[in-house]
């Protein structure tokens, strides 16, 4: 192969790679949005006073903080991923039941298992009322920019809830905003 | 050896240049007026440095700082969230940039403007990074924010591997270190993962050989080595990484030429290892334990004063060594690390001022007498160089 050749061909599969990489990252996320389990979650206000603070609000759910005693076995490592499983009541509001390191086979309709990381470390005693603080990947959403006021003054005093989208291998991802009721801001696939 | 200039390091490496030009001027005078020289050999050699200096000019320079700053500028186009755009041509851009920066490269490369080609390789990385993240804040993506700066180091690597592009493999240290940085933050644990990454970028860096690409490589090593101690065992095994320091430091001492027959690197070796004691031992003197808690009772001041003894015997200890070698870079470093020591355990004080005077005056005299010692020796030994 010639100098020419060989530098076309590496310049070629360096710029596939990545772009394949960047492309992979995009079509997992859609495929996730579209086909993923759609479950809604309440938010509870992080920072009560200014939630859309700039184009970038911090959501806080129910569910993000998960009692301690409900894991079975060793406790994870600092930023190693587990699994949380929550289950929808008759009431139609989702509470953590469990959590496992690996992801659980669950096979009611009632129960979903969420991919998480705790937030700040898992706490050290392991007394019964313990909490642990997690993250699920859907703790953090741009609004477009100059939506946020909108947004915010739809948010006053009004209920909101995020529709989520939940895959096989328990990945999140936020849909869309719901408040009071009725979908305000869904997320375009493209 | 750090001062064996290396082909390629003789091009990239200026002020090593500069300096040993300064330092040749100085020679050729005396050895034109010792008459060792003629005239017409000092300017021939005179003329041979210039030559080789001036491979190393201000455009590549600056073309690599301007791919640094246009990834600046596509980074901060990702804080601006730019949403006058739909999804899909967002994506367009990127990919469009993406391509521009390697079909830019290729056509400096077939012109042989190999510099300003690095910088387009360059900019394409930097493009790469700036899409993950782009890509991660339009789809609300969160994950493992290390997970990220992985992605675009292994980009970065394959950049680099692939164009044997130098300014791409100093890309990949720098975000191997910071995802290290990041996942040690995170986790608060050992990232092990780091070693492999490690491995296969140096075994780029020597494939290469390029010496700046392998201090780097120990550089992020050294980076990854000193915080050990706080994350193993009772999070205060400081001696590990002093020891890995002293161990790496003997072993380029012991087994300085068979290292060197292979890859002249011993010296830096030593250098490092020389760094990552006095970085273990200087936590454990003065930041673990005594910030947070001030710990200076009694109880104490045997422990540091040990430690100080220690530190001090190593130091001069690699002084010797580093003068013995001439290795200039260690010498050097030595030195700093005895100053910083010196003004730290001042700063300290064992207990009363007294027993700090006392230490000093201790020291004082035992440093002069190792002066003295190494001038006795010197004026033994140079009799018999100067014989034949």
């Amino acid at each position: 192969m010639t100098a020419a050749r060989k530098l076309l061909l590496s310049l070629a599969i360096v710029a596939l790679a990545q772009t394949g990489v960047l492309a992979a990252m995009v079509i997992d996320r859609v495929r996730l949005l579209k086909s993923g389990r759609e479950i809604t979650l309440p938010i509870v206000p992080v920072d009560p006073r200014d939630l859309f603070r700039g184009e970038y609000v911090r959501l806080g759910y129910d569910v993000s903080r998960v009692p301690v005693r409900l894991f079975e076995g060793p406790a994870p490592n600092p930023n190693q991923a587990f699994y949380v499983v929550i289950e929808k009541d008759p009431d139609g509001r989702w509470a953590p039941v469990k959590i496992s390191r690996t992801m659980p086979q669950e096979t009611s309709t009632d129960r979903v298992a969420l991919k998480a990381r705790a937030r700040h470390g898992w706490p050290s005693a392991t007394s019964d009322d313990r909490a642990v603080s997690v993250r699920y990947g859907i703790e953090s959403y741009f609004v477009p920019e100059g939506q946020g006021p909108r947004l915010e003054a739809l948010a006053r005093d009004k209920k909101m809830a995020a529709l989520i989208a939940v895959d096989a291998g328990g990945d999140a991802a936020i849909k869309g905003l719901i408040i009071d009721g009725a979908l305000q801001y869904e997320e375009p696939l493209f | 050896m750090i001062n064996n200039i290396s082909p390629l390091g003789q091009r990239k490496g200026s002020r090593r240049v500069s300096w040993y030009r300064h330092r040749l001027e100085r020679d050729l005078t005396r050895w034109r007026a010792e008459g060792w020289v003629s005239e017409a050999g000092a300017s021939a050699i005179r003329a041979d440095l210039k030559s080789r200096g001036s491979a190393f000019g201000a455009a590549p320079v600056f073309a690599i700082l301007g791919a640094v700053l246009f990834g600046f500028a596509v980074m901060s186009f990702v804080a601006a969230n730019w949403t006058a755009m739909s999804k899909l041509v967002r994506l367009g851009l990127l990919f469009a940039a993406l391509w521009a920066c390697y079909g830019g490269a290729l056509l400096l490369f077939r012109r042989q403007l190999n510099a300003f080609a690095h910088a387009a390789v360059l900019g394409g990385i930097a493009v790469f990074g700036a899409s993950i993240m782009l890509i991660a804040q339009m789809y609300h993506m969160e994950g493992n924010p290390p997970d990220a700066v992985l992605m675009w180091a292994v980009g970065a690597l394959l950049a680099a591997a692939l164009l044997r592009s130098n300014p791409a493999l100093a890309a990949t240290f720098v975000l191997l270190a910071v995802w290290t940085c990041y996942e040690r933050f995170l986790a608060g644990a050992v990232h092990w993962s780091f070693l492999p990454a490690w491995v296969a970028t140096t075994a780029v860096a020597v494939w290469f050989g390029w010496r700046p690409g392998l201090h780097l490589a120990a550089a992020c090593l050294v980076t990854w080595v000193i915080p050990l101690g706080y994350l193993v065992l009772d999070h205060h095994a400081h001696w590990i990484v002093i020891s890995i320091g002293i161990a790496a430091a003997f072993a380029a001492a012991a087994a300085g030429p068979a290292i060197d027959r292979r890859l002249p690197a011993s010296a830096a070796i030593f250098a490092y290892g020389t760094l990552v004691a006095f970085a273990g031992l200087y936590i454990m003197q003065f930041i673990d334990r005594v910030v947070l808690h001030d710990i200076q009772d009694k109880m104490w001041t045997p422990q540091l004063v040990l430690l100080a003894v220690l530190t001090l015997a190593l130091l001069l200890g690699a002084m010797l060594w580093a003068v013995h070698t001439d290795n200039r870079a260690a010498l050097w470093l030595a030195y700093g690390a005895f100053a910083l020591e010196v003004f730290s355990l001042y700063l300290k004080t064992f207990g009363t001022l007294l027993n700090t005077s006392l230490f000093f005056l201790i020291a004082a005299i035992m440093v002069s007498l190792l002066a003295w010692a190494a001038y006795r020796l010197h004026q033994r030994k140079a009799p018999t160089e100067a014989a034949p």
